[in-house]
Formats: C-alpha cells, structure tokens, sequence
C-alpha cells in the first residue's frame, strides 16, 4: 500500500504528494460520480454553449445553409449600425434606468410601511406576492385588456378626470405601459427580500436611536438603509441583469410594436436568430448586450463595495 | 431633545403627547390606507380575470369590470377547452414540469452532497465553476441552447423541452448549504455500519434535507411552468406547447373571445394558486433566504 509518506514530513517530494493525491482520488471517485450528471449538463449547456455562442458570432450561421463563411468582426459592426439594434438599446437603457430604481425604492418603502403595522402583515406580504407567482404570460394578457382604451386603467383615470391613452396603441406611452406593468408585478417579491433583511436588524439599533432623540427619517436613513445593504445589493444586481433582457412581456403586448417603439434587445435577437435564422448576427448583439450586463453588474458592485466602510 | 418623562400637572406635556399619539395614529392610518389601496391593485386584476371567466360575452361587453357574473356560464371554459385546446396544454405542462422536478432535485442534491461531504481533489474550483453559471445571462446562453439541442435531434419533443432544465446550479448551491449545515456525527455513524457514499446520501442526508428539498422544489415547479421562451423556441407542434404558449397562441388567434382566454387563463393560474396556498412559507422562506445570501 501507499502509506509511505507521512503527513508530519516537512517537504514532501513530488512523488509522493502525488501518491497522496491518488490515494484521495481512489477513496473519494464517487464524489466524482455524484457530480458528473449536473457537471456534464452544465458544461454543455453553460460553458460549451458560452464558447459556442461566442464562435457563431464571428460567423455568417444559420441551421439551413450548410456554408458558414468566416466575417470576423462583421457581425458586431454592422450591428452598430443598425438601426434597429440602436433602438432596442435605447429603449431597453429607459426601461432599465426607469424600473431598477422605481421597483427597489417601492419595494423598499411598502417593506418598512408593511413592517410598522401589526395586523395584516402576513395578509399584505401575501395579496403582494399574487402577480410575482403568476406566471408572466397570463399577467400580460391581462394588463393587455387592462390597457385597452376603454379598459380598466383609463376607466380609474376617467375617475379623476384625465382622458387616458390608447395605452399599447401608442409609441409615446407603450413602453411606460409595460414598465408600470412590470413594476407593480415585480415589487412584491422584493418585498419580500427586504422583509427578511429588516427582520435580521437587531431590534437594539432602532432602540438606541430612540433614546438619541432620532426621528422617523433619520433613523431610516442612518440605521435602515445601511443595514439593509446586501438586501439592496442583490435586488439592484439581480434586478439589473433581468431587466436588461426584458422579453416575455414586450413578446406578449406589444410585440415590440407600435413603429418599434418597445422593441428590447432580447426581442431583437429573437428576432434575428429565430424569425430570420441569423443565429450568428443574432448571437453577436446578444454578446453585446452580456457586455453591457457585465459592465454595470461590475460597476454595481464596486459602487456598493467601496462604500462599505461607511 | 429632552426625553418626555411624562410628570402629571404639566398640561403643556400632556398637550404635547396627545399631538404625539394622534399624529402616530394618523400615521399609522395613512401607512394602512396605502397598503389596502395596493393591495387591491394587486387583486383586482385577477379577480376580474376570474369572474370575466364565468361570463358569457355578451354580459362581458355589457359589463366588463362586474365581479359576478351575470348569469355564470361555463361555456367559456368548454371554448378554452375545445378551441383552446388548453386541455393538451395543460396535460404537456404538468409532465414537463413533474419530470423537470424530480430529474433535477435528483440531479442537484446528489451533486450538492457530493460538494458538501465528499473530499474529492479539486473541489472547489468545481464548485465555484458551477456557481459561476449563475452569473450567465440566459440572452447570451439561449442560441446555442437551441444549436446545441437542434444538434442533437431534439427540436420539438419533449426531451428538447425538458433536458437543459435537468440541472441547476441555484438548487446546487442550496442544498449544498443546507447538508454544510448537517451535523457529521450523523452521518459518521452510517460510514461505521458500512454505508458507502450513495447510501449515506440516499438513506441519511435526502430525509434530512427534506425542507430544503421541498423550497427548492416548489421553486422549480413555479420556474418550469411559468417558462416561455423556451417552450417556444425549440417546440413547433401544438400539440407538444405548454400551457403558457398555448394560452398566448389562443389568445393570438382569439383575440375577441376575452372570456374564453381568461378561462384558459385561469386554468393556467389554477395549479399556482393550489401551490402558493400549500407552500406560501417555503416560497417566502426560499426568497428571504435568497436575498439574505446576496
């Protein structure tokens, strides 16, 4: 047997470590085994398909024609210049810079609201949760009848006298449509994390302030805010990388439409890579949309890290 | 500010605290006024999706936003059924979500053993090479998914379906916690009777994780039949759709007959719904904890 090397030995040499490592491995292979299923599934559909993904990009590929010429950067210059490329950035930033915001300060807000009053909460936190379970495909189909011109919402703005738009209908207001949408879907579920996160706040904290004299907003601002500062990191992060690849929605109500004025990314690789079978073009625009992602995910992060000192 | 100790005699102070408390409940009011308002926003869609179900079209273009249906009819559901087809929907979205579950909670806590108790060389930057998957959007993987797929044959069938969603690397990285967190001893007295890895995992870690098991469950059921984009990329047959792309095809080519696509659409909902009654603590304690590791 193996046992040769002992484990007091100050060096040991080459050999012998790799002994001991083989000696781990043949006592340890199942573990190898155990993760082989997700291993191999993750490498093909993660890994594998990044590589490929990013090969095709610099190709002219579709899965009719069999010649797939090399075009180098091609793909990515001429999606700069095209125009419904430009558009979709453009609207997917609005839809971006507008609900990343909005849906973290609302979530926020009902959270510390839902979390001063005693009776009801549970109720509150569960009627907030119903359009985050349903699926997203059925709550677009109702705010599509919703937005209707004599639907549900110009109804309650006839109320307060305001003649209310052709919601879906028309380029100025059909992405704010969607965005009001997917804002009042998205903040029970965030409420939900920031709930967890102000349970985890010692109740010490708020009590100190109360014996400084704080006020209601001060003591938010000094105590809540920075305490809830990984439940705010992983909503803005993971709220940034979703909303940037806005999809079912806008496939839903508008299908990108009225003259392109909703027209997202995603919608525009789809449109690419599964309406004209430009798998290479498409997959080019959606590496630049990773790019992006990438940035303000990382921009994010250093933003919120190298305040953590305060 | 001088803290109020209240003394009696002194009106000023009484005065002071009366305004205190009333302002208090005033607030306290406003605060309550606000949740109901939204949280009526947040019901009445779905509720007017549930009695527009029930009602025959002409009381819907007579009176849409009526929660009772007058009279009910069923009429709506046997269109969804029929026309909608959304009984071979829904009977190709409990099997694509059924298999999905339990391939992947297999898959994913015999994975997430392996990484919590097995000591294999080169652990951990295996681990940390799943994790790393969760920081890929899903815009960037879903062409090649389809290439890679359409390469092996599996455009529409259900395996094509189902097959990417077979592992993943947040049930991973869950369960994997929750075994960390598995006192050894316990499983240090099976290695002694002569369990082997597989029967510590099998018959001593999978029982244990039960809770666990259950959150990450219920969570992969929510994603896999709520999915949409990818049902509609690799399927072509309707007879092969689940229940969120048949609905939007009804809908697309119903476009009048609201009734009838809010049945269908109820009849997508449903099964959530008896979910979210079940498991609501699960849900809620799965997405605290979520947002508590980030």
């Amino acid at each position: 047997m193996t046992t040769l090397a002992q484990p007091s030995q100050p060096v040991q040499s080459r050999a012998s470590r790799q002994r001991e490592l083989w000696k781990r491995v043949r006592k340890t292979w199942p573990g190898y085994l155990f993760i082989s299923p997700a291993g191999l599934l993750i490498t093909v559909f993660s890994y594998i398909a990044i590589i490929f993904s990013l090969y095709i990009s610099f190709y002219q590929y579709d899965i009719i024609s069999e010649a797939r010429p090399f075009e180098g950067l091609e793909n990515y210059t001429r999606a700069l210049n095209d125009k419904l490329v430009r558009i979709s950035f453009r609207n997917t930033f609005i839809y971006v810079i507008v609900i990343v915001p909005s849906i973290t300060i609302i979530s926020l807000l009902l959270a510390v609201l839902g979390n001063q009053v005693r009776r009801g909460r549970a109720l509150f936190r569960t009627v907030f949760f119903i359009p985050t379970i349903t699926p997203i495909v059925v709550t677009s189909m109702l705010w599509v009848w919703l937005y209707e011109p004599t639907g549900g919402i110009n109804k309650l703005l006839e109320l307060v006298n305001i003649e209310g738009p052709n919601w879906l209908f028309n380029p100025s207001t059909a992405l704010p449509a969607i965005m009001i949408m997917t804002i009042w879907g998205a903040v029970g579920y965030y409420m939900i994390i920031f709930l967890a996160g102000l349970a985890e706040i010692p109740e010490v904290f708020y009590e100190a302030a109360k014996v400084d004299g704080a006020g209601r907003w001060h003591t938010f601002w000094s105590i809540t805010i920075p305490l809830l500062r990984n439940s705010l990191i992983f909503a803005f992060v993971t709220l940034t990388i979703a909303a940037f690849q806005v999809f079912t929605q806008v496939f839903i109500m508008t299908q990108g439409g009225p003259m392109n004025s909703t027209q997202t990314v995603q919608m525009v690789v789809y449109h690419y890579a599964f309406q004209r079978f430009q798998m290479g073009y498409a997959s080019a625009i959606s590496w630049m949309l990773f790019g992006v992602i990438f940035f303000f995910s990382a921009l994010q992060l250093k933003l919120f890290i190298s305040r953590e000192l305060y | 500010m001088a803290r109020t100790l209240s003394s009696p005699g002194s009106g000023q102070r009484d005065q002071n605290r009366l305004l205190l408390i009333a302002t208090r409940r005033s607030f306290t009011l406003i605060v309550y006024a606000l949740l109901i308002a939204l949280a009526f926003s947040m019901i009445f869609p779905y509720l007017w999706m549930l009695a527009n179900s029930f009602k025959s079209r002409t009381d819907f273009f007579t009176n849409p936003y009526s929660v009772i249906p007058m009279p009910p009819t069923l009429s709506t559901y046997y269109d969804a059924l029929t026309i909608g087809r959304m009984g071979v929907y829904l009977g190709n979205s409990i099997l694509y979500a059924a298999v999905v579950l339990i391939v992947q909670l297999f898959i994913d806590s015999l994975a997430a053993y392996s990484f919590a108790r097995v000591d294999f060389p080169g652990r951990e930057t295996l681990f940390l090479a799943v994790l790393a998957t969760l920081m890929l959007p899903g815009s960037v993987t879903l062409i090649p998914t389809f290439l890679i797929a359409h390469g092996l044959g599996l455009t529409n069938t259900f395996t094509g379906v189902v097959l990417p969603g077979f592992a993943g690397a947040f049930g991973i990285f869950l369960l994997r916690q929750f075994f960390l967190n598995i006192p050894r001893e316990l499983e240090d007295a099976a290695r002694i009777d002569g369990s082997g890895f597989f029967g510590t995992y099998w018959r001593i870690m999978l029982p244990l994780a039960k809770p666990a098991m259950v959150t990450l469950g219920v969570f992969i059921f929510l994603n896999e039949w709520s999915s949409f984009v990818w049902p509609l990329i690799i399927l072509s047959d309707w007879k092969k759709y689940p229940v969120t792309v048949g609905i939007a095809l009804f809908r697309d080519v119903n476009q009048i007959n609201w009734p009838a696509v809010f049945a269908g659409s109820t009849i997508v909902s449903f099964p959530i719904v008896i979910l979210f009654v079940l498991a609501q603590e699960y849900i809620i304690g799965g997405i605290s904890l979520s947002g508590l590791k980030g």
